[in-house]
């Protein structure tokens, strides 16, 4: 039984050429074949989690059944009610099984999940989503059968983007026409190729050849102050480049192919590294998940902290629910101390940037601004993201711990 | 439409025909020369990519490199070890090591079938570690990782319907890593059953092999490990200018003893402590291994795929049996008696083939310094390898006589208790 990981290998490539073949000439006579999205849909899901994945598989459908339930049926009881524990229930159920994916390897000894599957969290963005959307009364046409094409779009399974239910809806519902769907091709392959040279060759480089003798170096210059080293130095920005690397190549991969399909997913990374700063940053990194984090979780919870008058002054309501919101997305990348620390520190540098932006603000005169205090905040930014990155590696917890 | 079609497609599809016209060439392209930095680098780097390619291998074999095949005993880079030796005192060989931690027969059989012409008729050397031949053999995992595409193409295209390749097809399609490619594994169900190849899987393993050959003449050589040859050449360093036997035995006997003072196995003090010493507090290693047996195994056949492979091509080879850390052997439990039975069936099974030079050191165990750690060759134990390697490769040798016998093949032969041994060699006469 063939398996393998999306976009994995040539062959991968060559059978996504194929089966995108019929679609594309569908879609250039204006025509969508539903029927023929969803064969391939299944043809490419079950490449990915059948064959020895296959217990994933299992915990996949179970989860997707799950989810629909719960969206189906508060969908139907919107219609009629709107109370808010009944809301708040919904979301919890939504992301129960996420959270034990994500808590089980901590209380268990590194043991992954048995209802763990390759991508449940971007699934569960979206499913949240669609329950929030659903209470806000944005989302009114619910409906299942788009609902499982918007959870189980191949090509952004496994890592995203995250896309939103009525973009996708919009999407999937029309025909571009035939200069603009010609204009998406043609992005869509500049894309893919893009992600070719990120992903297989420069972060091949960073993580295959020279991560693992930057590592061993690392390990054999312990001793110093905190075993701090200049390897450790390189390593970090080793890493920092080949997870960029890596995840925007695959991210060119997931967009272009979704614009092949007639799907204008949006784009995940947008130049992170000119950022001037951190706020900047999460607007150009990983932007579909940061998005996501800031319209469902921030912004609701100063909303939350406004409307219940929590605090007094607005600042501490954004600064509290910054740390809040950088704590959750560390914890949803793990339950380990580095990840969490992470999150932790993104949340203060936010507040800090904000404090300094407030402070710019009010002293715009006495303040310079010129290409060398924007060369200067630049260069700030990404290296206390290639810091923050470094936490995240988890490469402390070899150094101290192993 | 057609046009702009063009305009996006086209490009891609141009860039796919030259990647495969590139590939699937099957010439070698004018670039391929290795220079003879890059083959000192790779002939002592152990690096997987060398060992599973072919090209590097080959242009240094016919540079004058001679294949040492064994397994972890090459890491153990010390002044004696024969590559050091034989860059200090300029002989006219240099070893080209084959193997590392895990590699075994099999592999190394595999291994042997990209480099025929360069081992017809020329000579090589083998070290044989005991350790290989416990119940199970090789491990599938280590088997997985040394396993190559390009290897097992080449063979594909030049098997022979023999006893020989049947056993070699079963016993990779035993090998959870043959699934790795379907049509090879087709290809193998079918060696294995004693049938020809379709006229397709023919031409699907030519491809193939002409891919992977490309493949690894583009990329194998990148990025070479270099810290092996830098250690080489400081090892070397130590050496006294001018060859003398005495002279390097009383050394190693020093570097041995400076090198292993706080343990009283007269083990390395560095392997020691990498896990050892932690291992040995808990208790669990005294006699741990009273059980262990390198009697009977399937790795006797496995490595019969190895002589016969060498009697094909008329190579000669000397074989080195080493020995077993005796002051270690003693703390784990580890049979003496074993070990001499071990040591009476591969004699046999060497000897009534003709492959009859073998550096036998099995019995040099407790010989101060010999062995680096518990059972890897050191300081005084590379030296009596160089004594024996030394006169083989730089003096013509007889030719040898191989009279080869399927019968190593047998489970009879690779499950024979060692106390029948002698009524087997009775009755197979």
């Amino acid at each position: 039984m063939l398996s393998f990981e999306p976009y994995g290998n040539p062959t991968y490539f060559a059978l996504l050429g194929v089966a995108l073949l019929p679609l594309m000439i569908g879609l250039l006579y204006g025509k969508r074949s539903r029927l023929y999205e969803t064969l391939i849909s299944i043809f490419f899901l079950v490449l990915t989690f059948g064959g020895p994945k296959w217990t994933q598989g299992v915990a996949l459908i179970v989860y997707v059944l799950y989810e629909v339930a719960l969206t189906w049926g508060y969908a139907v009881y919107r219609k009629q009610k709107n109370s808010g524990p009944v809301f708040y229930l919904l979301v919890i159920l939504a992301i129960i099984p996420l959270t034990l994916v994500k808590v089980t390897p901590a209380v268990e000894n590194g043991q992954g999940s048995l209802i763990g599957f390759m991508g449940i969290s971007y699934l569960t963005f979206r499913a949240v989503q669609t329950i929030m959307e659903t209470r806000d009364g944005s989302l009114k046409n619910y409906q299942v059968m788009t609902f499982l094409q918007f959870m189980l779009f191949f090509p952004t399974i496994s890592s995203g983007p995250i896309d939103r239910y009525r973009r996708f809806e919009h999407d999937y519902r029309t025909v571009p026409d035939r200069e603009k769907y010609l204009g998406m091709v043609q992005k869509g392959i500049r894309y893919i190729f893009v992600g070719f040279l990120y992903k297989f060759i420069i972060a091949y480089y960073l993580g295959t050849l020279l991560m693992p003798k930057l590592l061993l170096m690392a390990m054999h210059s312990r001793g110093g102050f905190l075993d701090l080293s200049w390897p450790v130095l390189g390593y970090m920005y080793a890493w920092s480049a080949d997870l960029y690397f890596d995840f925007a190549g695959y991210s060119l991969f997931a967009v272009g192919t979704s614009y092949i399909m007639g799907i204008e997913t949006p784009m995940n990374f947008k130049q992170p590294w000119r950022s001037p700063n951190i706020k900047d940053f999460w607007n150009r990194w990983h932007i579909t998940l940061s998005f996501w984090f800031r319209d469902f979780i921030y912004m609701r919870l100063v909303f939350w902290f406004m409307k219940h008058k929590v605090f007094k002054s607005p600042t501490t309501t954004a600064n509290v629910t910054y740390i809040i919101n950088m704590l959750v997305m560390g914890f949803w990348h793990g339950v380990t101390w580095y990840y969490i620390a992470y999150g932790l520190f993104h949340g203060c540098a936010l507040v800090i940037n904000d404090a300094w932006l407030r402070y710019k603000k009010k002293h715009r005169e006495s303040i310079p601004h010129n290409w060398l205090t924007q060369g200067f905040a630049i260069f700030l930014t990404a290296n206390l993201v290639c810091f923050s990155f470094l936490l995240f590696s988890g490469l402390f917890n070899t150094l101290w711990f192993k | 439409m057609t046009k702009r079609l063009l305009r996006i497609f086209g490009p891609l599809i141009l860039a796919a025909i030259l990647v495969f016209a590139v590939l699937a060439m099957p010439m070698k392209l004018g670039f391929s020369h290795v220079s003879a930095e890059r083959e000192r680098q790779a002939a002592v780097s152990l690096s997987p990519n060398v060992l599973r390619g072919k090209h590097i291998k080959q242009e240094a074999l016919k540079d004058g490199y001679v294949p040492f095949f064994g397994s972890s005993e090459w890491s153990r880079i010390d002044p004696m070890h024969p590559s050091v030796l034989a860059k200090k005192y300029h002989r006219s060989y240099r070893p080209f090591l084959l193997g590392a931690r895990g590699s075994q027969s099999l592999t190394q059989y595999f291994v042997m079938q990209n480099i025929q012409n360069e081992l017809r008729n020329k000579k090589a050397v083998f070290v044989i570690s005991p350790q290989w031949f416990v119940k199970d053999g090789t491990r599938k995992d280590a088997f997985g990782f040394y396993y190559s595409q390009l290897q097992t193409t080449e063979w594909l295209t030049h098997f022979r319907r023999d006893a020989i390749d049947r056993y070699a097809a079963k016993r990779l399609l035993q090998m959870p890593v043959a699934k790795s490619d379907h049509f090879i594994y087709a290809a193998l169900q079918r060696v294995a059953a004693g049938k020809k190849l379709t006229d397709f899987q023919r031409f699907y393993l030519q491809t193939r092999k002409n891919m992977l050959t490309q493949e690894d003449q583009f990329f194998s050589g990148i990025d070479l490990p270099s810290q092996n040859l830098n250690r080489v050449n400081q090892q070397a360093k130590q050496l006294p200018t001018h060859y003398s036997y005495s002279a390097l035995d009383s050394l190693g006997g020093r570097l041995g003893k400076a090198a292993t003072n706080d343990n009283h196995f007269q083990i390395s003090n560095k392997f020691y402590h990498q896990g050892l010493e932690k291992e040995l507090k808990t208790g669990h290693l005294k006699n741990f291994q009273k059980h262990l047996s390198y009697t009977e195994s399937p790795e006797f056949a496995d490595f019969q795929l190895c002589l016969d492979q060498f009697a094909r091509l008329n190579t000669n080879v000397l074989f080195i049996i080493p020995p077993v850390n005796a002051r270690w052997q003693k703390y784990t439990g580890l049979s003496a008696t074993m070990l001499k039975q071990f040591d009476q069936k591969i004699h046999y099974q060497l000897q009534s083939q003709g492959f009859n030079n073998i550096v036998d050191l099995s019995d040099k165990g407790n010989v101060p310094y010999f062995m680096t750690d518990t059972i890897h060759l050191g300081w005084r134990g590379w030296l009596a390898v160089d004594r024996r390697v030394n006169p083989f490769l730089s003096k013509q040798q007889p030719q040898p006589h191989y009279t080869m016998n399927d019968k190593f093949y047998s489970t009879t032969w690779q499950q024979l208790p060692p106390s029948q041994l002698a009524q087997y060699q009775q009755t197979n006469k």
